[in-house]
């Protein structure tokens, strides 16, 4: 996924109706550009084959 | 008793409960020892959001009639300890750390609370918090809590003054809410024990939501025998959560002089070894597996590959799930927020629907690695954090680039939050101090629902070490 630029994250907040500052704008384009990248590596791995799920039967078995 | 109020102040919960059903402390004397390093130590370290000295005095009278009227005791009968202000107290104010909240009053307690009430505690106040135990405070409404080995560094988050209070003989010992390592971390840079239990071992009713998946109440304290009377205290079903499991809860004190011998536990390669781990955290936690290896326990390294992908996988989710619960509040009140809590909501807000889904499908296939591990393996082991307490002042100011919030936030939350991920208990134990004087932290990570090796093993390495034992400067 290419980078997200500052006027891309506007749009997206617009259209969900959050209000943000330019300031806000610019930091928020580096936290979720920031993220991406850091998932991007995972696009290597088998995901199709795997539920995404959190495991709850595991964890609350009696 | 004639004591120096500051030894009485650092005994553990246990001591205390045992000298109160001896009748040689007094549950008044001993609350009022921490009320008076409260109103003395305090204005400094900024544990505390609210002090509720007339209501702790009142129930340590009532405690204290109980004793000299032989009426049945609970485990942790006079014993005053203090609560994450994430946790909703009857007739207490509750604020999560947010002005959103700050004249928030709950009608009821948290079944957590009820629970340690229920056991003899007596509450003294509400703790610290970074705003909605989110992490990444820039401005704290209620004042910057500092850790109290070294003023100028961070206590560590979320359950910022849960590690704050117990380090610095505030409570007795305290309780604090993991979703991401919110116990742990201010664990580990406080120099104290936390717990996070098994997702669902302790119900979430009546504190203040995070992430539905992973949020787990969790004790602090300054020994693990405490952690594990306190986790006795308010583990088990409750039908108030309906996520709370049924399993059967078991004893967790009495095994802990079991030891460790024949136990099989695996270093995490990539968290004690990898490049962003600090050298002295390292070598802390290698003499702390040797001392482990004394004791009979069996060590090897093992792989787990996706734990360096941890603290972003668990931002995609967790941090969306906030945005879902903060929704309303972020369009309708975004000038109550701090900044930092602000912006990091409003970028979870935007996380595209196809990166949660690799995020999640990522978390199962890290579930399933630990789950091969641990079923080998009866622990697994790793620093809690990559680096002892970083100034306050490192995490100051708006993020201008990307690789800053990797440091920032990815990096460090990759200790903590596989354990989150995958539901399994951990705990953060002292295991050294760096030359500059700040706690280092060794985790234990065990299999579902078996705190009990868990709380052993961390039990007998603390009785091999004094790290325990020191007590942060300033606080006599």
């Amino acid at each position: 996924m290419s980078d997200l630029t500052t006027e891309q994250v506007g749009a997206l907040a617009a259209a969900l109706g959050l209000p943000v500052t330019a300031d806000d704008l610019a930091e928020m384009t580096h936290r979720l550009n920031a993220l991406i990248e850091a998932l991007e590596p995972l696009a290597e791995l088998p995901l199709e084959a795997v539920e995404p799920v959190p495991g709850l039967g595991e964890a609350s078995a009696s | 008793m004639s004591a120096d109020p500051a030894d009485l102040a650092f005994l553990s919960a246990r001591q205390i409960a045992a000298l109160v059903r001896e009748r040689k402390v007094s549950p008044v004397e001993i609350t009022r020892v921490y009320l008076e390093r409260i109103e003395r130590l305090d204005s400094r370290l900024r544990a505390y959001i609210t002090v509720v000295p007339d209501k702790a005095l009142e129930t340590a009278r009532a405690a204290e009639t109980a004793v000299m009227c032989g009426q049945p005791l609970g485990p942790l009968h006079g014993v005053p300890y203090a609560v994450k202000d994430q946790f909703d107290t009857a007739g207490v104010r509750t604020t999560s750390g947010s002005r959103i909240l700050e004249d928030h009053v709950p009608v009821e307690d948290a079944t957590t609370i009820s629970r340690l009430n229920s056991a003899g505690g007596i509450l003294l106040g509400k703790l610290n918090l970074t705003e909605f135990a989110l992490g990444g405070t820039q401005q704290f409404p209620f004042g910057q809590p500092r850790n109290p080995w070294n003023l100028d560094h961070d206590p560590g988050g979320s359950s910022s003054g849960s590690g704050i209070a117990v380090a610095a003989g505030l409570c007795a010992a305290s309780l604090g809410e993991d979703t991401g390592g919110s116990v742990r971390s201010p664990a580990s840079f406080c120099g104290v024990v936390g717990l996070r239990p098994t997702w669902s071992r302790v119900s979430r009713h009546g504190s203040f939501p995070l992430s539905w998946s992973m949020d787990t109440p969790g004790p602090l304290a300054r020994t693990v025998e405490d952690v594990a009377w306190l986790l006795q205290a308010i583990a088990g079903y409750d039908a108030k959560d309906p996520l709370s499991s049924r399993a059967p809860v078991p004893e967790y004190a009495g095994p802990l002089a079991d030891g460790v011998r024949g136990l099989r536990v695996g270093i995490v390669r990539e968290l004690t070894f990898g490049p962003d781990t600090d050298a002295e955290v390292r070598e802390a936690v290698l003499e702390a597996v040797r001392c482990l290896e004394r004791l009979g326990a069996v060590t090897e390294e093992i792989s787990l590959r996706l734990v360096p992908f941890a603290g972003a996988i668990f931002m995609a989710l967790a941090d969306a799930d906030g945005a879902g619960v903060h929704h309303r509040w972020l369009r309708s009140r975004p000038g109550d927020y701090d900044q930092g809590t602000r912006r990091r909501l409003l970028t979870a807000s935007l996380i595209p629907a196809a990166i949660q889904q690799r995020a999640a499908r990522a978390r199962a296939l890290l579930r399933a690695e630990m789950r091969e591990a641990l079923a080998r393996l009866d622990l697994l082991l790793c620093p809690t954090a990559h680096q002892a307490a970083p100034p306050i002042a490192a995490a100051r100011g708006a993020i201008t680039g990307r690789q800053e919030v990797a440091g920032r936030f990815f990096t460090r939350r990759s200790y903590v939050t596989p354990a989150a991920l995958a539901g399994l208990p951990a705990i953060a134990v002292p295991c050294g101090f760096t030359r500059s004087g700040l706690p280092i932290s060794l985790q234990l990570i065990g299999r579902h629902f078996d705190e009990a090796t868990v709380l052993r093993a961390a039990h007998a390495y603390e009785q091999q070490s004094e790290w325990s034992r020191r007590r942060p400067p300033g606080t006599s």
